[in-house]
């Protein structure tokens, strides 16, 4: 009898501290609320880089760039990619009409420009963009609504690099430099290979994936902060 | 730059290698020398990019700016800068495009006989001079004024402060700021005694929740925007806009609670008395760190000449307070605000929830508004009552439209009772300002004069003869222009502005100052974050175009005060700003080292020892806080911040029967500020080319507008024709209208109202009543 009297006020004395260190703990947690703080990655590395294999093994999107077919009848040139852009390496203007003024990305520009495809009401093969991830489009693209200048400007567009054989290699038949600045404009297939390439620099091997293996920038830009935040996440980008 | 001469030995020499490539070439076909690898390697990937602050809004991202041949030819975002790591807005790409334009102001202009005659600079700034000292000597130190800029450099508004303040003698020096910032300066200071926000951009990174308070960020502030759009992608963090008008901003949040306008008063009153009711204060934290006060209410709006107004703080306890919340009850509310109870508690639950962290964004819409200090307090209240202040992700953020509102404006102090350091009514301000500009202390006047709105009036009345413009555009921007421009062309007031381009102001202007741009001349700006960032020049400026900074010291100089302005015209920036840190010294406001602004994309301040602090009244973070608790609102005499008890007040104007719409302006993402520069930028102006006016659907429908019709926007003031925009850019409430303010061919601000809150003496450009017709 004493014994198990013994264990029954064990236990009771256990089940009281549990209830006054319960309510006790739930009372600090009223006070302070816990907040926790959520560690960013860190880590430097340079941004350029990081999205060079960016539209190879984005396996929902489905890109097969082997097998992209050419189309001669609904190529872009060169020229009309660089009529679009005020200065080589500028975001490029939005030739087309917008319907919806206050829409974003994720339901509208991002349809057509994630991975392109033919849009036949343009009659022509949707451009892919290189930062599907950043939605609020119109921050940076414009339309294009009057073809008048308020006032007459004299800004010179600085001549676009040359393409072509020898332009932009060091040695004959060696692979070409990159004439362009990277920023923005990491991903390199986006641009240079599918129907919506400019046809001067679509590329004729995009089954090779490691472009920067052969291809390299003539100036590397290098940043001394953690982009991980902010700039390119690119697998978790635009909810639907 | 290249040498044609070439002298004798290096032909010889040159031509010595010619013929030995030619020989080598010809023994092995095929070999390439490397002279000839470079060559072929473009020469366009090679600018030269140098780092700058973007010239446009308050965000201040980094840009690097591509030079070639003494030309900008490029812009991208600095990767090295935290605050937009590489990204910016349309704006920020096309910047350096509007300094080739054509109509670009090159030389002096100086009215003669009713007509502008190119004069040589040092001549226009002899006349400027000599009518300065003559306004002086015929109508008192108080007969001339000078209205700077939040987009002045740091040495701009320093030497116009000193000018005006310490070498003259006048406080009538006021900056277009008071129209923007000056209710967020009164909301900090009332709230917690020391001005701009506790936090920083990196809040975005921490937060759960964004409450955008009438703010319209993915226009405005599209880059931060842009991080909040990538934190909600990444890691669910919730957008919930609250406006008066559906914008894009309203698309791409998670919810969009629009509300009457006036009435965020009431709201936010209502959310702290859901706070309350259901028991989410956070006791320990407002009994240690937070005092409770009340004002002076109905305190007029600022529509009479020569108003005047003090408030008279009173301290009352937290009993007191709830008692005065019962007024603000959610039910109570709902009724005249148009926002359902509904709302008025999800927005409280989110706010009340101890494990959310919300950060609170507004600019324009709670700052312009005749009860603008008001509401900043409010907002406060309900971090303050949460505890949800001074913490990673946590926090109100006051965001600023201008570069350097917080840099130059806020900080330098280019108001009519500011200095460098405290306010001119504070002895102890003053003598320190007179030490260090040295000059003596009786010099620098204790009184106040005009705010921005009143120095137009006075200038109206005749009172002030002399008045110099510099970066900025008050005949587009002011409220209530109708009056202004009359005021500005009268022959009692000789104009001087200083500017880059041709205005709507300098078209009133009896010397019109050419001036260099932004990446023309060397300076510093400060952003929202306390950020300061330098930069060096970068091209030079187009004829006798000059740094504004120069102008003024050659005027100064031109006025006998030589020994006050000892400064070199090539290194000027970097004394004047040496010269300036010194009022901000300690734990409190520091300001980094030029070394430390030159090598990295900004540091914000209090800088001590070598860091920026980037929570301030946090222990955790910020060496100014000393009394051993978690957290210490230094800037109050007994540590804690306040919590206002603020009613709700109508508006001065309401839609009536004769004129019975609201009308809201604001901006658009294409333009910035009046347009005088990004309209000159053919990429922003062919993509926004002019001002609007937007209709709700069936506003438009029961009056038979059709959208892109002319209608004719009139108030008691004045009135301005548009074409209509129905459900395009925004869509505002019904019995609302919104008019965008960038274009000087519709001028928007002839409509407007100059009522401002009596305590910060901010207009309200965000309500007035009007009527509209088709033309």
């Amino acid at each position: 009898m004493k014994k198990r009297l013994g264990i029954i006020s064990f236990f009771v004395v256990i089940f009281i501290a549990f209830i006054v260190v319960w309510n006790y703990s739930y009372e600090q947690g009223l006070e302070e609320a816990y907040t926790p703080v959520i560690e960013t990655p860190t880590g430097n590395f340079i941004p350029s880089e990081s999205g060079a294999f960016r539209r190879f093994d984005d396996a929902g999107a489905g890109l097969d760039y082997l097998n992209m077919p050419v189309d001669e009848n609904h190529q872009r040139t060169l020229d009309t990619y660089y009529d679009n852009r005020a200065y080589p390496g500028a975001p490029p203007s939005i030739p087309h009409p917008v319907a919806k003024e206050r829409s974003f990305g994720g339901n509208t520009c991002i349809q057509c420009h994630q991975n392109g495809g033919f849009v036949a009401k343009f009659n022509a093969y949707a451009p892919v963009t290189p930062h599907p991830e950043m939605v609020n489009c119109r921050q940076c693209h414009v339309t294009k609504n009057t073809t008048s200048d308020f006032k007459e400007n004299g800004f010179v567009k600085p001549e676009p690099p040359k393409v072509g054989e020898g332009a932009n290699n060091a040695l004959v038949g060696s692979p070409p430099m990159i004439p362009h600045q990277l920023q923005m404009r990491e991903s390199c297939i986006s641009c240079h290979g599918g129907p919506s390439a400019p046809k001067e620099i679509r590329v004729s091997h995009p089954d090779r994936i490691n472009c920067r293996q052969c291809h390299l920038p003539k100036h590397s830009e290098q940043s001394t902060v953690d982009t991980n935040t902010f700039l390119r996440q690119f697998d978790k980008l635009n909810e639907k | 730059m290249y040498d044609s001469v070439t002298n004798r030995r290096s032909f010889i020499k040159k031509m010595a290698m010619l013929s030995a490539i030619t020989a080598a070439a010809s023994m092995f076909p095929g070999i390439v020398f490397a002279s000839e690898q470079e060559k072929g390697i473009p020469e366009n990937a090679n600018l030269d990019w140098k780092k700058g602050p973007c010239r446009f809004c308050g965000v201040g991202c980094g840009i690097l700016v591509g030079t070639e041949n003494g030309k900008a030819v490029a812009v991208k975002g600095d990767p090295n800068s935290s605050v937009n790591k590489g990204l910016l807005c349309v704006k920020g790409y096309h910047q350096i495009m509007c300094i080739q334009s054509k109509d670009r102001l090159k030389t002096a202009l100086v009215k003669k006989n009713g007509k502008y005659v190119e004069t040589p600079l040092s001549e226009a700034l002899d006349l400027v001079a000599s009518k300065m000292k003559e306004s002086i000597a015929q109508n008192g130190k108080d007969s001339v004024a000078m209205y700077t800029s939040g987009q002045s450099t740091i040495p701009e508004g320093y030497i116009a402060s000193k000018l005006m303040k310490g070498a003259i003698g006048t406080n009538n020096l006021d900056c277009n700021a008071r129209l923007c910032m000056a209710s967020a300066v009164t909301g900090f200071l009332t709230s917690f005694g020391a001005d701009e926000p506790m936090g920083c951009y990196e809040d975005i990174d921490h937060a759960d929740y964004f409450v955008t308070w009438g703010n319209n960020m993915a226009e405005m502030h599209p880059v931060l925007f842009s991080r909040m759009l990538e934190q909600k992608a990444k890691r669910g963090a919730k957008i919930i806009d609250f406006a008066t008008r559906t914008t894009r901003s309203s698309t791409a949040s998670d919810k969009s609670i629009l509300f009457e306008p006036q009435t965020d008063l009431a709201v936010a009153n209502a959310i702290c008395y859901e706070i309350i009711q259901n028991g989410w204060v956070n006791k320990s934290f407002v009994e240690k760190h937070c005092s409770f006060s009340k004002g002076l209410t109905n305190i007029g709006y600022g529509l009479e000449d020569k108003f005047k107004f003090t408030d008279k703080p009173e301290k009352i306890d937290f009993e007191a307070y709830k008692v005065f919340l019962e007024d603000y009850s959610p039910e109570k509310v709902a009724k005249y605000s148009k926002v359902s109870v509904k709302d008025i508690k999800y927005l409280a639950a989110i706010y009340g929830d101890p494990n959310k962290k919300v950060v609170s964004y507004w600019c324009m819409g709670m700052n312009q508004h005749t009860r603008g200090t008001w509401i900043n307090n409010l907002v406060y209240n309900i971090h303050l009552l949460t505890g949800k202040i001074s913490q990673p992700g946590n926090g109100p953020f006051s965001l600023t439209g201008q570069p350097s509102a917080c840099g130059t404006a806020r900080e330098v102090g280019t108001f009519t009772h500011k200095l460098p350091h405290g306010v001119v009514m504070n002895e102890k301000d003053r003598e320190m300002a007179a030490k260090i500009w040295k000059v003596p202390v009786d010099r620098i006047p204790s009184k106040p004069t005009y705010h921005a709105t009143e120095m137009f009036r006075a200038v109206d009345r005749g009172d002030i003869n002399f008045i110099w413009v510099q970066a900025t555009n008050p005949l587009v921007s002011l409220p209530k222009t109708s009056r202004y421009r009359p005021a500005m062309e009268k022959k009692s007031c000789f104009v001087v502005v200083s500017d880059v381009f041709p205005t709507p102001t300098t078209d009133v202007a009896d010397v019109i100052l050419p001036a260099a741009w932004h990446i023309e001349k060397g300076g510093l700006y400060g952003n929202s974050e306390r950020r300061t960032q330098y930069w060096q020049k970068m091209v030079d400026a187009p004829g006798e175009a000059t740094a504004d900074t120069w102008m003024f010291i050659e005027v100064a100089r031109r006025m006998g005060f030589e020994d006050l302005f000892p400064y070199s015209k090539e290194n000027h920036v970097e004394e004047i700003y040496n010269e300036y840190r010194q009022f901000h010294e300690g734990a409190k406001h520091g300001m980094a080292p030029l070394e430390v602004l030159k090598k990295e994309s900004g540091a914000i301040w209090p800088y001590v020892n070598g860091k920026s602090t980037q929570w301030r009244y946090n222990a955790k973070y910020d060496p100014a806080c000393s009394n051993d608790e978690d957290f210490h609102f230094y800037g109050k005499p007994d540590g804690r911040a306040v919590i206002w008890q603020r009613p709700f007040e109508d508006a001065p104007e309401k839609p009536d029967q004769e004129y019975p719409f609201w009308l809201n302006t604001g901006r658009v993402v294409e333009h910035w500020h009046t347009g005088s520069m990004t309209r000159r930028i053919p990429v922003l102006h062919q993509a926004m080319p002019n001002a609007y006016v937007e209709f709700h659907p069936d506003d438009a429908k029961s009056l038979g507008i059709r959208n892109g019709e002319n209608i004719k926007v009139t108030s008691r003031r004045g009135s301005c024709t548009l074409p209509a925009s129905i459900n395009e850019r925004g869509l505002p409430t019904k019995g609302q209208v919104f008019v965008p303010f960038f274009d000087e061919n519709m001028l928007i601000n002839d409509v407007t109202l100059d009522s401002f809150c009596p305590i910060s003496k901010e207009p309200d450009y965000k309500k007035c009543a009007v009527k509209v017709e088709r033309a």
